[in-house]
């Protein structure tokens, strides 16, 4: 596997300048623009109301997870949808314990999601490790390594709280006190 | 053939490598070897007393006595008896023959027993490590002293 580097926030001066056929440009000023003007709370209305996840089911919660997407809890009328790309993905839930073997991995599909895109933390492991918060092979502390805005403790917690965490994610969204949108 | 009559044949055939004998019940064989003979010994008793089946194999870490011990827990699918080897290696260089060739299913519990306690298996055909990333190859993280355990964590909990 390739080396995957550290995530940090979509650095603007990696961008390539010559692509053919492509117009680069390595500023943000337009969408800067856009967030003070009263445009960005449609498009906060439009992503709070489209956020599709990752199905990277981690942990023992990642069956609540799958059960979340599935037809008893029909999220999709939320416009939550689960995606098995991640690249189509606006949300990332870590579902569980993140060993250090899966922590590459896991940051290989925070980078490849693009922009804006959000994290939840699902279940007591990846908030604080939970019962395996001495253990030898998980990494611990993910919050420090993610932008997390919604935790969801429990273990594993409910599909409810899955939802609920989204309503609430939708909510920070709308107020504009998200993480994620910086990203 | 019942345990006893088993253990019999084993210790005849291989006098002075199987040592601390004990039969528990009808069905229950205990028996120390020696690392050197422990490919011997299974192959004997898959082709000879129909032992087919090495359900697990793994290792304890006994850090007052210095010690290594490799269990190797035999059953068969014709007789009732299970069968339990324990091969005491040293800890500072625990070394034992691989019994792949014999019983192919151990190449993985060879592979976990060897990243998890650092026991070499010498000529297992791919010694690498299985579930834990290379980078903690060397830890040996289920070894009784071993120290690298978060101590950074949880600081919601405590
Ligand atoms: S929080 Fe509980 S249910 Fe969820 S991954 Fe951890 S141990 Fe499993």
């Amino acid at each position: 596997m390739a080396e995957v580097k550290a995530v940090t926030p979509n650095n603007k001066e990696d961008m390539p300048e010559e692509i053919p056929g492509v117009m680069t440009t390595s500023s943000s000023a337009i969408s800067d623009f856009l967030k003070k003007t009263k445009a960005q709370d449609l498009i906060n209305w439009g992503r709070k109301n489209s956020l599709w996840f990752t199905v990277n089911a981690m942990g023992c919660c990642g069956v609540e997870l799958l059960s979340t997407g599935m037809a008893h809890y029909d999220t999709d009328r939320f416009g939550i949808i689960p995606r098995n790309s991640p690249r189509h993905a606006d949300v990332l839930i870590i579902s569980g314990y993140v060993t250090k073997k899966y922590l590459p991995a896991l940051q290989r599909i925070w980078d490849q999601m693009p922009a804006p895109k959000w994290v939840i933390c699902f279940g007591d492991c990846a908030i604080s490790g939970g019962p395996f918060y001495e253990s030898y092979s998980t990494a611990q502390n993910i919050d420090e390594i993610f932008p997390v805005d919604v935790y969801v403790p429990g273990c594993p917690p409910r599909c409810e709280a899955l939802i609920q965490a989204f309503v609430e994610l939708q909510q920070k969204i709308a107020a504009k006190k998200d993480k994620g949108t910086e990203y | 053939m019942d345990a006893k009559t088993m253990i019999d044949s084993l210790s005849s055939q291989f006098t002075g490598t199987i040592y601390d004998v004990s039969v528990e019940s009808d069905i229950r064989i205990i028996a120390k070897v020696k690392p050197e003979n422990v490919k011997d010994i299974c192959r004997y008793l898959k082709d000879k007393l129909s032992f087919g089946h090495l359900c697990c194999e793994f290792a304890v870490d006994y850090p007052n006595r210095n010690e290594i011990e490799v269990v190797y827990v035999i059953g068969s699918y014709d007789h009732p008896v299970v069968l339990t080897l324990k091969a005491i290696l040293p800890r500072d260089n625990p070394e034992i023959e691989s019994v792949v060739p014999v019983y192919w299913n151990a190449n993985w519990y060879e592979r976990e027993t060897y990243e998890l306690f650092g026991v070499k298996y010498l000529n297992h055909p791919d010694l690498r490590p299985l579930v834990l990333p290379r980078e903690m190859l060397g830890e040996w993280p289920l070894r009784k002293d071993y120290k690298g355990f978060p101590n950074k964590t949880a600081r919601n909990l405590v």
